[in-house]
C-alpha cells in the first residue's frame, strides 16, 4: 500500500501555474481581446503624454483662423514627385453675397512637417518640456483637424480631452468599485437584518429615473464655482448612482462563497470576521470586480460625453470630448465645421476598445474554462 | 463469443488546455458483445469516461480524436459518422446514463415529458401514445406510483428515484448498447444496491449490451462479465471478470483489489478521560413556506436530543443515508453551527455557551475536516498560505520561518513533499488535496478532529490510503476523531465505537464490531446489507 508508484496520484505532470499567470495565457490567446488592450492602451497613454502628443495647447487660439478646416498632409510636391510631407496654407476669401468666409488651400504656401518639433511648452510631473510630437519646421501654425469658432485646434484639444474624460472615468469608476465592494460584501457576508437595509437601499438608489437626476443634481451645483470643484461633484453623482449594481451582484457572490467549506475551515481555525473577508472572500470575487470595472469604464466615457454635450457635465476652462462636442449643438455648426464632431471618433474607440477589453478579460478569468 | 456489437480500435482523445496538450486516452480498445456487461475499472482521470463519451461522440469543443480510432457499432463504423448520423444513433441505439441524476434532469418540465419528449424524437408517435410508453417504462424501472410521477418535476424525487427516471430514459427507445457512467456513485449505499440489481434484472429483459463504468470493485464483481481496468489513458489488464479477480496479473490491478479498506483501529484505552460530551443537543431548523398571506412555519428536528461521549484517543463513527443528521449533528458539536439546545463540554468546559471570541482559544484544540476536497481549500491561495492561517491566525509560531517549519512537518505527517507549499490546489488531485485539508487540521495540534465524510468524494484505492493516514496520525499524535460516514465499510475499519442515525434519531449505538456483526434494528441491517454484500444478482 505504501508503493507511492502504483498510488494513481503520485505523477501529476501540472505546471506550475497560478491562476493569474493562466488568466495571462488564457487573454493572449483571445486576438478580439488584444485589440481591445492594445486600443485601451493607445487610449491611456494618449491621456498620459497629451502634452507632447498635441501639437498646441487647449486655450492656444489661433485669430487668423477661425472655423478653418482640417489641412490635410500631402506627401508629393505640385510639381510632381515624392517630398517630405508638407502642408498648405490657407487664403480666406469672402463671399460678397453671403459674407461667408471660405478657406481655399493657397499652394504658395508649403509648410513641411517634422517629427519632435520645438513648440509651446508643456508640463509633465511638474517639469517643463518644449518637443512636441509633430509640427512645422517653419514655425506656422498648422490644424491637422481644423479649429473651432475661437481658431484653437481641435486636435489638440480633442487628445488633451482624451485626459479629463479618462480621469472622469476612473474616478468613477474606482469609487464606485470602492463603495460597492465594501458594502455589497458587507451586506452579503453578515447579512440578516443588516442585508435587509443595505439592499432596500440599493434598490432605493436603483429605482431613481437616472437621467433627470443628473440633470437636476448638476443644475443645482453652483454656477460660479470652480471648474475642478464642479468636476469633482460631476464625478461624485456619476458614483452615487453606480455602486449599486456591484453591490447587488458581489452580495450574491459572497453569499455563494460564504457557504463554501474553505471558509468555514476559515471559521474553524478561529479567524475573524475581517480576516475572512479580505483575505478568503474578495480575493475569490477579484475577477468580478475587475470584469465589471472595464465595463464600467466606457459606460462612464459615454455618460460623461452625453451630459458634457447637454452642457451640463464638464465646464469651460476643461476640455472633456463632451464638452467639445457641446459646441456643434445647433444644426448650423454642424452644417458649416463638421470637423467639430472628431471627437466621436475617439468616443467610439474608446467605448469598442474597452469593451473587447473587458469581454476578453471576462473569458479569460472563467475558472472553469481550460481550453 | 458471438460477433461483437460495440468494438473500438486504437482510441485516441486528447484535449488541447493553456497549459499544453493532455493526452487522456491513449489508444484504447474493447468489445462488448450483446447481453454481456464490461466493466470500466479505474481511478478519476483514467479516461475511462472521456472514452464513453468518444463512442457517443460527445466530447468538449477541445478535444480531438486521433486519426487511427476506429468505433464499430452492430457492424457499421461510427468513427467517421457526420453529427447528423450519430443523432439518429444517440439515445436510440445507444443510450448513456450519467452520474449526477439531479444535474442530468432539466429541474422546469415534468419528468413525464422528458422522457415523452426522447422517445417522440426518434420514433414520432400521438402524445397519448407517447405518454403510455412512458408509464410502461416506469412501471418496467420500479418507480412506486408511476402514473402520479409523470406530473412531477425532479426536484420533487429523491436521488434513487431520479436515477431510475434516467434508466427510463436511457430505455425509451429499446438501445442496443446502454453506456452506465458511474450510475450509482452519487446515491446512497442502500439505493446503490437496488439500482445495481434493476440495471441487471432490465439487461436481461432486453439482452442488452451494456458497458458499466465504475471505480467501485465491488459493483464490478457482482454484475459484470468481463472487465477492463484502466489507467492513464491507458488499458492495463482484461479479461473475464471471474479470473482478473481470482487471479490479477498486472501490478496495478493487484493494488486497486487490495485497496479495499482494510484493518482495525488500534487498541482504545478503557480508562481513557472523557474528552468531549454532549448532552441532549438539538437542532432544528425553522422552515417558512406558504404564501406570502398564508404564511406558515415548519420545525425540521435534525438532531433530536442526542447524548453522545467520545473518550480521549476514541474514534466515534457516525453513521446515516443523507438527511439523517449526522453532519448537523457534528458541526454543532464543534459550533460551527449554532444548536437549539444541550451542552457541550469539552475537556470538562462548557463550550456551549461561549461566544465566538471565547470560543477562539479553544479552536485549536478542535479542528475539522470536510468532505469536498475541491471547496475545502481557498484557490487563490497557495498551500502554504492555507496551512498557516490557523497558525497566523493564533498566533502560534514566533516568525515566518518558524511557521514554514511547522507547515513542512504537518505536510511530513500527511505524507506530502515539501515542495507542495509553493502551490496552488488546482494542481493536486483529489486525494492529495484532502491530505492537504487534514495537514492543515494538525498543524494546530489539535486534540479532536471532526471528519465529515472525508474519503467519500474520493476513489476507492485512495480512500483506503487515507484511512490508513487517519489511523496513523491518531497513535502519533494521539488524536480522537469523530468520523461521520455513510460507508460502513470505511468505519468498520477506524471507528472503535458507532451510532447509527436515521431522520435525527440514534438508531442503534455500541462498540463498532457488534453493532455491524449483529444490528438490531432493520434499519442497521438494511445499511450494513448494501456495505458489505451488494446484492446484484
Amino acid at each position: 500500500m505504501t508503493d507511492t508508484s502504483l498510488n494513481a496520484e503520485a505523477v501529476s505532470a501540472s505546471a506550475n501555474l497560478s491562476y493569474w499567470q493562466l488568466v495571462r495565457r488564457r487573454f493572449f490567446r483571445n486576438k478580439y481581446g488584444m485589440v481591445g488592450f492594445f486600443g485601451c492602451l493607445f487610449i491611456i497613454l494618449t491621456a498620459v503624454f497629451s502634452g507632447f502628443i498635441a501639437p498646441y495647447g487647449p486655450e492656444t487660439k489661433d485669430r487668423t483662423a477661425i472655423y478653418s478646416p482640417p489641412q490635410s498632409v500631402h506627401l508629393f510636391a505640385p510639381e510632381g514627385g515624392l517630398t517630405r510631407p508638407y502642408v498648405m496654407g490657407f487664403t480666406e476669401e469672402m463671399n460678397l453675397v453671403t459674407y461667408e468666409i471660405t478657406f481655399v488651400p493657397d499652394e504658395t504656401q508649403q509648410h513641411p512637417l517634422a517629427l519632435f518639433v520645438k513648440g509651446d511648452p508643456w508640463t509633465f510631473l511638474g517639469m517643463e518640456f518644449e518637443t512636441r510630437l509633430i509640427g512645422t519646421t517653419d514655425g506656422s501654425i498648422v490644424h491637422f483637424l481644423g479649429t473651432d469658432s475661437l481658431g484653437r485646434d481641435v486636435l489638440s484639444r480633442m487628445i488633451l480631452g482624451t485626459r479629463i474624460t479618462l480621469l472622469m472615468g476612473f474616478l468613477v469608476m474606482v469609487a464606485a468599485c470602492t463603495i460597492g465592494t465594501t458594502v455589497g460584501v458587507a451586506s452579503g457576508y453578515f447579512g440578516g437584518r443588516f442585508d435587509m437595509i443595505v439592499q432596500r437601499i440599493v434598490e432605493f438608489v436603483k429605482s431613481f429615473p437616472d437621467l433627470p437626476l443628473y440633470l437636476a443634481l448638476v443644475a443645482i451645483l453652483p454656477r460660479r464655482a470652480e471648474p475642478m470643484s464642479i468636476f469633482i461633484m460631476f464625478a461624485a453623482i456619476l458614483v452615487l448612482l453606480r455602486w449599486a449594481d456591484l453591490s447587488r451582484e458581489l452580495r450574491g457572490k459572497v453569499i455563494s462563497i460564504r457557504s463554501m467549506e474553505y471558509v468555514r475551515s476559515a471559521v474553524a481555525v478561529g479567524a475573524s470576521d475581517g480576516r475572512i473577508i479580505g483575505r478568503h472572500i474578495v480575493p475569490n470575487t477579484s475577477s468580478h470586480i475587475i470584469v465589471w470595472a472595464t465595463y464600467q469604464l466606457p459606460e462612464v466615457i459615454l455618460l460623461e460625453s452625453f451630459l458634457s454635450f447637454l452642457g451640463v457635465g464638464v465646464q469651460a476652462p476643461m476640455v472633456s470630448w463632451g464638452s467639445m462636442l457641446n459646441q456643434v449643438r445647433d444644426f448650423q455648426s454642424f452644417a458649416s465645421a463638421p470637423w467639430l464632431m472628431a471627437p466621436v471618433g475617439m468616443i467610439v474607440i474608446s467605448v469598442l476598445a474597452f469593451n473587447a477589453f473587458g469581454d476578453g478579460l471576462r473569458d479569460a478569468m472563467d475558472p472553469y474554462s481550460n481550453d | 463469443m458471438t460477433d461483437p456489437l460495440l468494438k473500438i480500435e486504437n482510441v485516441v482523445v486528447d484535449f488541447k488546455t493553456v497549459t499544453g496538450k493532455v493526452n487522456a486516452v491513449r489508444g484504447i480498445s474493447y468489445e462488448v458483445a450483446r447481453g454481456k456487461t464490461l466493466a470500466v475499472v479505474g481511478e478519476s482521470g483514467s479516461g475511462k469516461s472521456v472514452t464513453a463519451r468518444a463512442i457517443m461522440s460527445m466530447l468538449a469543443d477541445n478535444a480531438r480524436v486521433g486519426a487511427d480510432s476506429k468505433i464499430w457499432f452492430d457492424g457499421e463504423e461510427i468513427s467517421n459518422f457526420s453529427e447528423l448520423q450519430m443523432q439518429r444513433i444517440r439515445g436510440n441505439r445507444i443510450s448513456m446514463i450519467f452520474q449526477e441524476p439531479l444535474t442530468s434532469l432539466n429541474p422546469i418540465y415534468t419528468v413525464g415529458d422528458q422522457v415523452a419528449e426522447i422517445i417522440q424524437v426518434h420514433r414520432p408517435m400521438p402524445k397519448k401514445e407517447a405518454k403510455e410508453e412512458v408509464l410502461r417504462l416506469f412501471k418496467e424501472v420500479q418507480l412506486p406510483d408511476p402514473e402520479a410521477r409523470l406530473g412531477q418535476y425532479p426536484h420533487e424525487m429523491s436521488g434513487g428515484q431520479r436515477q431510475r427516471v434516467m434508466i427510463a430514459m436511457a430505455l425509451a427507445n429499446k438501445p442496443d448498447l446502454l453506456i452506465a457512467d458511474e450510475p450509482t456513485t452519487a446515491l446512497d449505499v442502500t439505493v446503490q444496491a437496488e439500482i445495481l440489481t434493476l440495471l441487471k434484472d432490465l439487461q436481461k429483459s432486453h439482452n442488452m449490451a451494456v458497458i458499466l463504468i465504475t471505480h467501485d470493485l465491488t459493483v464490478v464483481e457482482k454484475t459484470s462479465d468481463d472487465v477492463v481496468v484502466m489507467r492513464y489513458g491507458e488499458v492495463v489488464e482484461r479479461g473475464v471478470t471471474r479470473e482478473v479477480f481470482s487471479n490479477p496479473q498486472h501490478p496495478y490491478t493487484k493494488h486497486l483489489l487490495a485497496s479495499e479498506p482494510k484493518g482495525r483501529p488500534g487498541p482504545l484505552d478503557p480508562n481513557a478521560p472523557v474528552l468531549m460530551e454532549a448532552k441532549d443537543m438539538r437542532v432544528a431548523f425553522t422552515l417558512a413556506y406558504g404564501g406570502l398571506f398564508s404564511r406558515k412555519k415548519t420545525e425540521l428536528v435534525a438532531v433530536n436530543n442526542l447524548n453522545v461521549t467520545l473518550r480521549k484517543g476514541e474514534t466515534l463513527g457516525i453513521v446515516g443515508e443523507s438527511g439523517s443528521g449526522k453532519t448537523t449533528l457534528g458541526m454543532s458539536m464543534i459550533r460551527l453551527q449554532d444548536a437549539n439546545g444541550g451542552q457541550i463540554l469539552f475537556d470538562g468546559k462548557d463550550i456551549s455557551t461561549l461566544n465566538r471570541k471565547e470560543l477562539r482559544p479553544m479552536r485549536t484544540r478542535m479542528q475539522v475536516v470536510f468532505q469536498d476536497p475541491f471547496s475545502s481549500l481557498n484557490p487563490r491561495m497557495i498551500i502554504q498560505q492555507i496551512i498557516e492561517e490557523g497558525l497566523i491566525v493564533n498566533g502560534i509560531g514566533a516568525n515566518a520561518a518558524e511557521r514554514e517549519e511547522m507547515v513542512a512537518k504537518a505536510l511530513e505527517d500527511v505524507q506530502m513533499p515539501r515542495e507542495a507549499m509553493q502551490r496552488f490546489p488546482h494542481e493536486f488531485s483529489g486525494g492529495q488535496r484532502q491530505r492537504l485539508a487534514i495537514a492543515r487540521a494538525i498543524v494546530l495540534k489539535p486534540e479532536f478532529i471532526l471528519l465529515d465524510e472525508p474519503t467519500s468524494a474520493l476513489d476507492l484505492s485512495i480512500q483506503a490510503q487515507i484511512i490508513d493516514l487517519l489511523r496513523d496520525l491518531r497513535e502519533k499524535h494521539d488524536l480522537t476523531y469523530m468520523f461521520i460516514s455513510h460507508d460502513l465499510k470505511v468505519v468498520k475499519a477506524l471507528c472503535h465505537n458507532v451510532i447509527v442515525m436515521q431522520h435525527g434519531n440514534v438508531v442503534e449505538a455500541g462498540p463498532t464490531a457488534q453493532v455491524l456483526e449483529t444490528p438490531q434494528s432493520e434499519y442497521t441491517q438494511r445499511l450494513v446489507n448494501a456495505a458489505f454484500n451488494v446484492t446484484a444478482a
